[in-house]
């Protein structure tokens, strides 16, 4: 029997996958013909899933330069009748506002999706923004799943309805979908392709003040018309309970918890619950017939008081005397659980508890102060380690010859290097958004007078940082741009990029430098240095902070977990260093202090490499005062 | 009718902690269980705490454990168990790697890391039973410290507690590594299952 994979036409077999992965699914078994993003934790597998299988399905995946870009290409697939879809995570789409807007107005042809990954807990991010709030801006309809099959399900016919309205659909999904493991039950996978044909439509495709004023009405009879229609869809169904004095609404996957919860009360005959798949728009007619049949509401969702405001709406508008609960007793900060949806529950319907949380409570913060602190950290022979510290030597000494009061500004920037914001390096000032360290840079080189380092990575340049590296050009900040350039989008699993040479599928392609982007737009002051070069690398970045006017300096080392890999392909040994103890001073802890390796620690009283973690970068032997760091011998 | 079983793994970046739920979910699903899970990726993971959950069962809707619920809390590293604490219910049972792996920030005097015996002490405070086994030193016996984490694999198995047949998971192993490290594997499952046994 051949292996059940991700791309097996199998229906009613059951496969094990990651919630990404059952929404990739779902996108082949509609048939997608071109998906289109910008990796984004939680969002990455979905683009990676269907990259790997495009060439096999006879369909389209690309690694786009950001999110505004991606969504574009796959609108444009849309306006062409293909069915199109592209996936981001929740701050990606800030990134693709802008035509997401109008996409509402143009609607789809060939069905079109938005998959908007949110992180409540903001697990991976630098913010959690509920993006139903972007989706009611939009007039978006947004499918939320309450389990990774659901994911599956809603991903394959979203295109459907998507086509059947002529409009566009976003599929909610958070990180307990797309980075949850299930079994998942297959569809029939759809083997139609459609060549696309674009047709010359003006008022339709050409926004002028005449086209807005023309489609924006369009636009709201479709949404009208899905209005109606998702009191039917099966995603969201109505239980009532005889005689139920609290009705629950639970959107997405809310609901998850909320059955467990009931159960575990033991309450699931007398509540009634509404199960919601369709946040925006809510199905009003379930909702007005919960309303009419209980005394109280709880309306269960994570992050914001999305469904929670519409109902109490629906509510004021039909004049139905219920008291309805939501974020006075769900929490509007981070991931609900089971636990919490039990005790917002319980409260109401004045149960006992399963469980004596108080008594785990007091456990948890009586552990507490045991606990070692276990910051994620950049890996053993990580450039970027290098990398800030160059940055953080070369810009002391400017700063130390321009007066005390002097200290260096570090703007960061989204990326493994963004770690170094921990302690012992402490080397990132800001972390704003994609693009935002050069950005920044821009505006503090306007009031202060400090050395200004600003520093992203390969992809992220790529990705938003080229305006503003443009404006401090055109505007003359004086400021220093890093790209530390470790050839990889390293963060979100190694995705390529337009610096990698080759595309989501694997096809080789022109490789784009950082360093003749810097150029053509005007750099005057432009070098490429090596991080584990520390010498050179600190002088150089010194002479940038020196130089009059915007300077650029790429970092260039490849990525320390590619390169251990590539070495362990090649049968290359690697050769770590180890500390000489007869020459260690080992109340210095320079190597500990500076650098921050997982690979140096510790041991009673003495400074030790652990062999089985040393890369032998050699970073921490270029610094250690008392050259006690040595090679082995091979 | 399957009996709800929750399992959390926990360790920390690079142990292979997602791999273990990985081989449990595969192999639940072989044998025609219902499963659910659910892990942290990305910017979490880098050096830092590690935790994967599965959870079988007909009942079983969620993707996280609720709170008391942990039927078994394997752990690659003893410190990372006390983190997991308040999953613990005195009928949960504890399956514990005694290797220790150090922060950085331990190092640099930021924080401090407990004795086993503290760990040890607060944990029975939580759980009815702890397993310890230096899942290290038993993976260098069947080969490859590389192996640890089938070591503690086969300590889970041991307890018999997952509704996973042993068949299952071995072929699962067997299927997951290449041919020629599947034996060192396999073994190493074995030494853990017939460790935990001996310790139960």
């Amino acid at each position: 029997m051949k292996e059940l994979t991700i791309s097996s036409d199998a229906p009613g077999e059951r496969l094990f996958v990651l919630g990404n992965e059952a929404i990739a699914r779902g996108a082949i078994e509609a048939g997608v013909q071109v998906a289109a993003a910008y990796p984004g934790t939680p969002s990455s597998e979905i683009l990676e899933t269907l990259a790997g299988v495009a060439k096999e399905l006879d369909m389209y995946a690309e690694w786009s330069t950001n999110e505004k870009v991606a969504f574009e290409v796959a609108l444009a697939a849309s306006i062409c009748g293909v069915r199109a879809m592209a996936s981001m995570k929740h701050v990606g789409v800030n990134v693709a506002h802008d035509p997401l807007i109008t996409a509402g107005y143009i609607g789809a042809k060939g069905g079109l999706v938005l998959v908007s990954a949110d992180d409540p807990w903001a697990w991976s991010s630098q913010n959690e923004q509920d993006n139903r709030y972007i989706a009611l801006q939009g007039y978006i309809p947004v499918l939320e799943p309450s389990s990774v099959q659901e994911a599956k399900d809603m991903m394959a016919d979203a295109f459907k309805l998507s086509e059947e309205f002529r409009h566009l659909f976003m599929l909610r999904s958070v990180t307990r979908i797309g980075h949850a493991r299930s079994d998942i039950v297959l569809g029939e996978i759809s083997k139609e392709r459609r060549k696309g044909q674009f047709t010359k439509d003006r008022t339709w495709l050409v926004y002028t003040p005449r086209e807005a004023r023309i489609n924006k009405p369009l636009m709201l009879e479709r949404f009208e018309k899905i209005k109606k229609r998702v009191n039917t869809l099966v995603y969201n169904q109505l239980k009532l309970a005889d005689g139920a004095r609290l009705g629950i609404v639970a959107c997405g996957l809310s609901y998850s918890y909320a059955l467990e919860a009931v159960k575990w009360l033991g309450i699931e005959d007398k509540v009634s619950i509404l199960k919601i798949g369709t946040p925006n728009p809510l199905p009003e007619e379930l909702v007005i017939k919960l309303l009419k049949s209980v005394k109280e509401i709880l309306v269960v969702e994570e992050l914001d008081p999305f469904v929670e405001l519409h109902v109490k709406a629906i509510a004021g508008e039909h004049n139905i005397p219920v008291k309805i609960h939501g974020k006075d007793l769900v929490p509007v900060v981070g991931e609900l659980s089971t636990r919490k949806v039990t005790e917002a529950i319980a409260r109401l319907t004045k149960s006992k508890l399963p469980v004596d949380f108080a008594q785990l409570d007091k456990l948890e913060q009586e552990t507490a102060p045991l606990l070692p602190w276990r910051p994620p950290a950049l890996c053993p022979g990580c450039s970027h380690r290098a990398s800030h510290y160059a940055i953080r030597v070369a810009s002391r000494r400017v700063a130390r010859d321009r007066g005390q009061e002097v200290e260096p500004i570090y703007p960061g920037d989204i990326g493994c290097y963004s770690l170094a914001y921990n302690p012992p390096q402490e080397a990132v000032d800001t972390t704003i958004c994609m693009g935002g360290s050069f950005g920044i840079a821009n505006g503090l080189a306007r009031v202060v007078d400090a050395p200004i380092v600003a520093h992203l990575g390969d992809s992220t340049f790529f990705h938003a940082g080229i305006p503003p590296l443009i404006n401090a050009v055109y505007n003359k900040a004086n400021i220093t741009m890093v790209i530390m350039d470790n050839s990889a989008t390293a963060m979100t699993g190694f995705q390529p990029h337009p610096g990698t040479g080759y595309t989501a599928m694997g096809d080789e392609t022109v490789q784009l430098k950082p360093e003749d982007i810097a150029k053509a737009c005007g750099v005057k002051f432009v070098e490429v240095v090596d991080p584990f070069d520390l010498k050179k690398a600190t002088e150089t970045i010194e002479k940038a902070i020196r130089f009059d006017g915007p300077a650029v300096v790429v970092s260039r080392r490849l990525c320390a977990m590619i390169e251990q890999r590539e070495k362990r392909k090649r049968k290359e040994k690697v050769i770590p260093y180890y500390i000489d103890q007869d020459k260690c001073n080992t109340k210095c802890n320079a190597c500990i202090e500076l650098l921050g390796c997982p690979a140096i620690t510790k041991e009673d009283g003495k400074t030790v490499i652990d062999s089985s973690l040393c890369t032998g970068c050699g970073i921490c032997a270029q610094i250690c005062p008392y050259k006690a760091i040595i090679e082995e011998k091979e | 009718m399957t009996k709800e079983f929750n399992v959390l793994i926990t360790g920390v970046g690079g142990q292979g902690v997602i791999l273990m739920s990985e081989l449990l979910g595969k192999s639940a699903v072989k044998d025609g269980l219902r499963v659910r899970g659910s892990e942290i990726l990305g910017m979490a993971v880098r050096g830092g705490s590690v935790t994967s959950i599965i959870r079988i069962g007909d009942d079983v809707y969620g993707p996280l454990i609720p709170m008391g619920k942990c039927h078994a809390l394997v752990a690659m590293e003893p410190s990372e168990a006390l983190r997991n604490i308040a999953h613990l219910s005195k009928s949960s049972l504890v399956i514990l790697n005694t290797a220790v792996t150090v922060p950085f920030t331990v190092s640099v005097g930021e924080s401090s890391y407990p004795s086993l015996e503290e760990i040890l002490g607060q944990l029975s405070k939580a759980s009815g039973r702890i397993i310890q086994l230096d899942a290290v030193q038993i993976a260098q016996e069947a080969g490859s410290r590389l192996t640890t984490n089938i070591v503690m694999l086969g300590a889970l198995f041991g307890t018999e507690l997952p509704p996973i047949k042993v068949a299952t998971i071995k072929e699962s192993i067997r299927e997951r590594f290449p041919a020629k490290a599947a034996p060192v594997n396999i073994k190493a499952f074995d030494l853990g299952y017939e460790a935990c046994r001996q310790a139960l």
